[in-house]
């Protein structure tokens, strides 16, 4: 922790010189925050093979490292996003309404732990996780209280969440009447995502967890081709415990497993690839990120058209959507996280990416508070107006650094896509192996702190003398109480006959392993909730109804 | 002064997935010779008392990065001290708010550590609550 130096001395008790020596800025770290070792200066030589037309190309042009389209942000302005979603629908709706007044661009939800992981809200164990960390939406009527006046064929709302949304979308529209091929807005549907972050074996098991996957994408690409994707949800995946590089690699291993049992289904890489963003993060190495973005779109390019045959440009220029790095940010000092998250920010988009949500600066205290929120948005704005960071496409092209950083996150990146690859993708996520180099990471990281070969301002060194606590958001539980009783009511209410005869269905159509997503979104217009429907599908697949095994199904299923 | 080992079970309870910290703290512990018993992400309070007493555990660690940690580790204190397993010590980390420390405090919790907390904190810790010796770190990794 924080050496002498760093607090506690009385007048006249200070050893000046020293003092002076050890808060001076010095050097710290010569290798990025990923551990690529970097040179003190770089020059022709280091790129000496880059080939323009080959590797770099104009923005706009094959392989896309420089920007997904020709005038970037002249033509199409990155989209500002906010992220909300927080206790009862009711309330999440207020939160949206509010974002959307102060200057946020797009409708960003985020659902709570436990409809993220498909359980219910009466959950006898679990009542007391609903509306945290986001919004409680259990069956169709809660989206309708959400979207009330909200035309999804209209309005782009993006979903941060894997787990039923995408069925309870189309169930919305379909029960209104819309058509489907309109539907407008994106989710993240990468299962695997969840598997590997900490939803684990019990909740999301892989190899059931990546054939939902397909099978939503499958089913998106057949009948909402305007739906956006955002398939590999690589942010999650990072934050875990992965460099530059790793995010790089298993995202692709994630994406090039999907689009192979995409295409065995007879669904062609161009029908679907146009519909994929990659989820992406924006760490707090400046240049290295910068390196990332450019060398994923490098990557995804070359493996569209060289693996896949991709030929529609759209399949082969990468969409990003980023998050600011979540777990750059600390808890000591927490303004300083402003900082952070401008320079992130700034990462992202000297980086080309297509959106941005920047992180708010109370993000390690708890859900954002309104100001924080405020002041992310604000971040942006600066970036947007003040700075000059949208004026001219991939700025830091050309550069001797960041082209040789582009080399070399993308070398390292395919070199660890072949390590996973020869495992094979679901294997090395079953058997541990992708959670143990994510614990590596991680491990390695805390030795590195501790021995101060790695500094963070507030964490190991430069630890403010004082520190108040930290203001955190809360929201009034009379609402969500009053959700809670109206699903069970509106449960028990149901037409029984109708939701056992769709229930059965389901149930019928998973254990025969076909795409269920058409008998979901039945289930769901017949009033099941999410935690049914994905217990049925569960229970279909000899999994228990309930992960953590305190209730049974209340349906029999038919003898199959 | 027992010689034997720490056993020290960490677990998460109810939907947090943030397992990312207990999972380095469980390989941190075991660098300083502590026998961890790592249960993870979505426990219940029965899950982990069963577990206590199966592995006849010294300490149980939680980890919570979500606002519910005062509702989750009073259902597993309530356990704890139903079916006699008060003398095992319960310590939290994670995103524990400073305000919240008292009410853990009142209610049982002999280890509180929030944002900012050291390794060695969390050692020194269960050495003095166990009464039983921990080691320095057994190997130095590098890279």
């Amino acid at each position: 922790m924080g050496d002498d130096h760093d607090s506690g001395n009385r007048a006249g008790d200070l050893d000046v010189q020293s003092h002076i020596e050890d808060v001076s800025v010095k050097l710290s770290r010569t290798a990025t925050w990923s551990g690529i070792e970097t040179k003190a200066s770089y020059g022709p030589d280091d790129i000496a093979d880059l080939d323009y037309t080959r590797d770099l190309g104009d923005p706009g042009q094959f392989p896309y490292t420089r920007g997904a389209y020709p005038q970037m942000y002249r033509s199409r302005m990155w989209t500002l996003r906010n992220i909300v979603g927080y206790g009862s629908p009711e309330d999440t709706r207020e939160g949206i309404e509010r974002a959307l007044r102060m200057g946020s661009a797009g409708i960003n939800v985020v659902l709570d732990t436990l409809s993220q992981e498909a359980i219910d809200p009466d959950h006898p164990l679990l009542s007391a996780d609903a509306g945290q960390e986001g919004c409680s939406l259990p069956t169709l009527y809660d989206l309708e209280v959400l979207l009330e006046g909200i035309d999804v064929t209209k309005t782009d709302v993006a979903w941060h969440s894997t787990m039923m949304i995408y069925p309870l979308v189309v169930a919305l529209a379909t029960k209104q009447d819309k058509d489907l091929s309109e539907l407008q807005g994106s989710h993240m549907p990468d299962h695997l995502q969840l598997r590997l972050g900490g939803w684990g074996e019990a909740i999301v098991p892989t190899a059931l967890g990546h054939r939902t996957t397909v099978d939503c994408i499958e089913y998106s690409a057949r009948h909402s081709p305007r739906w956006a994707l955002g398939c590999p949800q690589a942010y999650d995946i990072r934050e875990r415990g992965l460099s530059a590089a790793g995010e790089i690699a298993v995202g692709m291993a994630i994406i090039n497993q999907t689009v192979q049992d995409l295409m065995a289904r007879g669904i062609g890489v161009d029908q679907v690839a146009p519909s994929l963003a990659w989820v992406s993060t924006s760490e707090i190495d400046f240049f290295e990120e910068i390196a990332k973005f450019r060398a994923l779109r490098r990557i995804w390019a070359r493996t569209m058209k060289d693996r896949f045959g991709a030929e529609d440009p759209r399949s082969l220029r990468l969409r990003v959507a980023c998050h600011t790095a979540g777990r750059a940010l600390v808890y000591p000092q927490p303004l300083n996280n402003l900082t952070r998250g401008a320079i992130q920010s700034m990462a992202a988009l000297l980086g080309g990416v297509q959106s941005v949500e920047t992180c708010t600066y109370d993000e390690p205290i708890s859900i954002p508070t309104e100001e924080a929120r405020e002041l992310a948005t604000r971040t942006q704005q600066i970036l947007a107006h003040e700075v000059g960071a949208a004026r001219t496409a991939d700025p830091l092209g050309g550069s001797y650094y960041v082209e040789s950083l582009t080399n070399q996150v993308e070398a390292e990146a395919l070199t660890q896509l072949d390590k996973i690859e020869e495992i094979g993708l679901i294997k090395a996520i079953e058997d541990g192996t992708i959670e143990s180099w994510m614990d590596e990471y991680n491990y390695q990281l805390k030795h590195e702190l501790d021995r101060g070969e790695r500094v963070i301002v507030g964490v190991n060194r430069f630890v403010p003398e004082q520190a108040s606590p930290p203001k955190r958001f809360s929201f009034e539980p009379a609402r969500m109480q009053a959700h809670i009783q109206r699903f069970k009511e509106r449960k028990a209410a149901r037409d029984q006959e109708s939701l056992k005869k769709h229930i059965d269905m389901l149930y019928r159509v998973a254990r025969r392993r076909e795409n269920s997503h058409q008998a979901m979104v039945d289930a769901l217009i017949a009033g099941a909730s999410i935690g049914e429907v994905w217990g049925t599908v569960r229970a279909a697949n000899d999994l228990p109804y309930d992960p953590f095994r305190a209730i049974e199904s209340p349906f029999r299923y038919p003898v199959l | 002064m027992s010689t034997s080992k720490i056993r020290c079970l960490l677990a998460m309870l109810g939907t947090d997935v943030h397992s990312k910290g207990i999972r380095t703290l469980a390989r941190l512990l075991r660098d300083h010779g502590v026998e961890v018993i790592y249960l993870g992400e979505h426990n219940t309070a029965d899950g982990v008392v069963n577990a206590a007493i199966a592995e006849d555990v010294d300490v149980i660690g939680l980890s919570y990065s979500t606002a519910t940690y005062l509702h989750y580790t009073g259902k597993l204190l309530d356990r704890m001290n139903a079916v006699g397993l008060g003398d095992v010590a319960v310590m939290l980390g994670g995103l524990i708010h400073p305000e919240d420390e008292p009410v853990l405090r009142e209610m049982g919790v002999k280890g509180v550590f929030g944002p900012g907390s050291t390794t060695a904190q969390v050692v020194e810790f269960l050495a003095q609550v166990t009464g039983k010796p921990t080691t320095a770190y057994a190997s130095r990794p590098d890279r």
